[in-house]
């Protein structure tokens, strides 16, 4: 009997190293997920994997449900239907502040930086997961709050230089340009240490300079290994730097496949890039003539 | 149990549940056009009890001085838009708030430059005796504390549901943004609800008094008092803020009945931190609406 | 460069902090006891306010309930003193832990609502413990309250009062260094981060890894203990209280304190105190000598007309007033 225990579990063991195995390329995992608003069904059974170390751009038309996506992997809005899994856990069942600790970060549409901190205090408050002195350390000032605090600010100067901000520290961000927003926004979900960093149109409001120097930031975080998944109007620079392209249109996955795959595809190329993007209902249109 | 006990207990619940619910009623109409929080408004009250109280002693018919008290809140009530929360409209929700603050204490501490520390009282209106029906006794100013805000009430909705101004408060109320594109003056309504708050809370003021005597510093209790009923059943629905006072009233009578007087209020007050700690929107709330 | 900046104004107001120590120190050595109790009245004020401003300034939650958590400090202290023979020194740490359990509990529930209703049902929260003060009389003395509650010192070197004075002064004073570690450290910066009056944004600070809810709570339960700490010294100090002192218009006192100071910094805690209790005292002394009147009615109108006039015209409160350089200036250089 304990014999056919301990092979039991040696079983088990074994398979859930294979599991462990197979899925050591896939960081997160989105099994079917559906989220309906009343009686707006914003996505409709989606599924996709985002590999470690990839780039993977979302494109698709407005409305087409691609924030919602992000919105729904950090914990902000719950799911109807569906699971997430990143890392072998499931997100879909617990708080947002608790999958930023497991290595989520978003960046917003339109950043939400702290109007009330500076750009120092707001990267600073990014560091937020990787420290724990709570009330009574800091308002003692105890030895482990005070070296946390120079290792806060140790990284949030770092990730400001990163972004090339380390002058504007002690502005606050309303006297900084939109970009200067936009880099900041980057450096505080950085300063979090991510693994997997959610962007919400990153471009949008950029001019191309700015672009360009985008697209060789977020190039390097991929090298450094962080996990990109981006939500992107700007059809072109999210497919030039991406890995892997989701395209969404009305809440349904139309194709996920590489930057190849999709310019190559003629019906997703005349409908889904390029220059304006077409929603399902024209498409439609489209294919009945 | 008596029959004529659960009489009594629902004559007293039903009596005070329309005092409660005209306490509320004067939060709810402000909060859902402004989504200001006016803490003055238990100031109204007492203006309007000792207003009404002051003219009675002065030899003016007691009708006729519940309605230049009742006219004098509502016009306290522009006042405090005109002079205070219009000034400051581009100010957030939580200054304007704490700006009704400010006005309630200068209200109290005008009323005490006016009226001393004295107490006022009433006699029932019309000097209504005491009923005695079914075994039950009825304070001969329950009739006229149900009757009116029955009618206040009736108006209200009336008002609400078959007026174009109402229709433009309700409008205001739903989508303030909606309500400017079509050309709805959302200041001008705010007037309003400040007005009618000012006159529902003078109403309420001239109908107590004969029942709880008054002083200058009943307004922070009565604005407190009114906040429970509209907390309790949903400050945003006039259906629920009633229900909330109705809920309280009948609370705090079967408690006054069954226990032990320095009991009942925090019976009442305990049951009712239950209901509103469980559903914290209130009884009937939109759901999440806040 | 621009660090040195930064650190040098706080080294500036930690050398502030040591002068204001030692000016309150040294006090009793000039002051008559009726200055003294002024004084002293200032100090319970002020901490009670520092606990909101750490609330209101910092989280953003509008707390219109100090004076239960003040109220509750005292009456604990009283009756595990008069009742069950605490030493009051234990009282107060043991009312610490009450009013805290009970906060955490109350801050649980509340603090699931937005805005202004937070500060709706905060006040109603005044209502509620005056009925239980007057209905549980065997524990409270219903209205009568509760006398000869002993003093805080334990041997009598110095006079009691004299105790009191520099026991109450140099706990404001370590709450008030408490407070500033706090607000310029992880947690200050945390608690900002949901302040919805001034440019936080919850869901952004969730997604960064900010419990929310846990940390509103635990600076609703934070701003209770100072409360609490302020009651025990009040009611050792005074021997003997009342419950008609734990009302609403002492939580909203305490309200427009924090406003009038200036609620981003603990310091405007001391400030609106130390304002308004003059207030109170010059026109308690004058107003009904000068031109007649019921004693209270000018105090009253004045906190009305102050506090109106503050949030129209000084939204941040007094204390810019008295930094050399407004906070937003003072970043962009």
């Amino acid at each position: 009997m304990r014999d056919y225990l301990s092979w039991m579990k040696d079983i088990l063991a074994f398979t859930k190293e294979q599991m462990r195995e197979i899925d050591s390329s896939s960081l997160l995992q989105l099994k079917n997920i559906s989220v309906a608003f009343g009686k707006l069904t914003a996505v409709d059974g989606v599924s996709f994997t985002i590999r470690r170390g990839d780039i993977t751009s979302i494109i698709g038309p407005n409305g087409a449900g691609k924030t919602t996506i992000l919105k729904l992997i950090c914990g902000l809005l719950p799911l109807s239907q569906g699971e997430i899994w990143f890392k072998q856990q499931r997100l879909d069942k617990i708080p947002p502040h608790h999958i930023a600790s497991l290595g989520v970060t978003q960046v917003f549409q339109d950043i939400q930086l702290f109007s009330n901190m500076s750009i120092l205090e707001n990267v600073m408050v990014g560091c937020h997961v990787w420290t724990d002195s709570g009330f009574l350390n800091t308002g003692l000032k105890l030895p482990h709050a005070k070296a946390e605090e120079n290792k806060i600010k140790e990284q949030a100067i770092s990730k400001l230089s990163l972004v090339g901000l380390e002058q504007k520290a002690f502005m606050l961000p309303s006297h900084l340009s939109w970009s200067e927003q936009k880099l900041s926004g980057l450096a505080r979900a950085l300063a979090a240490e991510p693994d997997l960093l959610l962007l919400d149109e990153p471009y949008g409001g950029l001019m191309a300079t700015e672009i360009a120097m985008l697209s060789r930031l977020i190039l390097q975080l991929q090298q450094d290994g962080i996990t990109i998944l981006m939500v992107e109007q700007r059809t072109d620079e999210a497919l030039e730097i991406a890995n892997q392209v989701v395209i969404l249109d009305s809440g349904e996955k139309v194709a996920d496949a590489s930057p190849t795959e999709i310019r190559s595809n003629a019906f997703i190329a005349t409908n889904y890039l390029g220059g304006r993007v077409k929603g399902m209902s024209e498409v439609h249109h489209a294919a009945s003539k | 149990m008596d029959l004529s006990i659960v009489l009594q207990f629902f004559i007293s619940g039903v009596n005070l549940g329309c005092i409660y619910a005209a306490l509320g009623l004067g939060f709810f109409v402000v909060y859902s056009v402004t989504r200001v929080l006016n803490l003055a408004q238990g100031e109204f009250v007492m203006v309007g009890g000792m207003l009404t109280a002051t003219f009675y002693s002065m030899g003016v018919p007691i009708i006729l001085s519940a309605l230049i008290a009742i006219a004098v809140a509502g016009l306290l009530g522009g006042i405090l838009h005109c002079g205070v929360i219009h000034p400051a409209r581009n100010l957030s929700k939580a200054t304007q708030t704490f700006l009704t603050v400010g006005f309630a204490f200068a209200i109290e501490g005008i009323a005490l430059l006016v009226w001393g520390w004295e107490y006022k009282s009433l006699p029932n209106f019309l000097s209504t005796p005491n009923i005695h029906f079914g075994g039950a006794t009825i304070i001969g100013q329950t009739p006229w504390v149900t009757g009116i805000t029955l009618l206040a009430v009736t108006g209200l909705f009336l008002f609400f549901g078959h007026t174009l101004q109402g229709k433009a408060l309700r409008a205001c109320a739903d989508n303030p943004l909606g309500a400017k594109t079509i050309g709805i003056s959302v200041d001008r309504m705010s007037l309003y609800v400040f007005i009618l708050a000012g006159a529902f809370g003078g109403i309420a003021g001239a109908v107590i008094t004969p029942l709880t005597m008054v002083s200058y510093n009943i307004g922070f209790p009565m604005t407190i008092k009114g906040l429970l009923a509209a907390f309790v059943g949903g400050i945003t629905r006039a259906e629920g803020v009633i229900l909330g006072g109705m809920v309280l009233g009948m609370a705090e009578a079967i408690a006054a009945g069954l226990m032990p007087s320095e009991y009942h209020s925090i019976f009442a007050m305990i049951i009712l931190m239950a209901v509103f700690l469980c559903q914290p929107h209130g009884l009937l709330s939109s759901s999440g609406k806040t | 460069m621009n660090k040195t900046v930064e650190l040098r104004r706080t080294k500036a107001e930690y050398l502030i902090l040591a002068l204001v120590v030692v000016l309150f120190l040294s006090i009793p050595l000039f002051a008559g006891p009726y200055h003294l109790a002024i004084i002293m009245d200032i100090g319970i004020y002020a901490i009670i306010t520092m606990g909101l401003i750490l609330l209101m300034g910092q989280a953003g939650q509008l707390s219109l309930g100090q004076a239960v958590f003040f109220g509750l400090g005292a009456y604990s202290s009283a009756i595990l003193t008069t009742q069950h023979h605490f030493a009051p020194w234990l009282a107060l740490l043991l009312a610490i832990i009450i009013t805290g359990s009970i906060a955490a509990g109350i801050g649980r529930a509340v603090l699931r609502l937005k805005g202004i209703i937070v500060s709706g049902v905060t006040l109603v929260l005044n209502l509620i413990f005056s009925y239980l003060v007057l209905s549980l009389i065997n524990l409270t003395g219903g209205a009568n309250g509760i006398v000869n509650i002993p003093h805080l010192s334990p041997v009598k070197l110095i006079p009691n009062s004299l105790f009191d004075y520099y026991f109450l002064w140099i706990v404001a004073f370590l709450l008030l260094a408490f407070s500033l570690n706090l607000v310029n450290s992880r947690t200050g910066r945390a608690l900002r981060t949901m302040n919805i009056l001034s440019g936080g944004g919850e869901e952004t600070a969730q997604v960064l890894g900010i419990n929310v809810m846990k940390y509103k709570v635990q600076v609703f339960t934070l701003g209770a203990v100072y409360a609490s700490i302020a009651g025990s010294i009040y009611a050792h100090h005074l021997g003997s209280i009342e419950p008609d002192i734990f009302g609403a218009h002492l939580s909203l006192l305490v309200a427009i304190m924090a406003i009038v100071g200036g609620m981003a910094s603990p310091w405007g805690a001391f400030l609106g105190a130390a304002l308004l209790m003059g207030l109170t005292e010059l026109l308690g002394k004058f107003a009904s000598v000068v031109v007649s009147g019921p004693t209270g009615a000018y105090e009253l109108i004045a906190y009305g007309i102050i506090l109106m006039a503050v949030l129209r015209f000084l939204p941040q409160g007094l204390i810019p007033l008295f930094q050399k350089l407004p906070p937003q200036s003072r970043h962009s250089k």
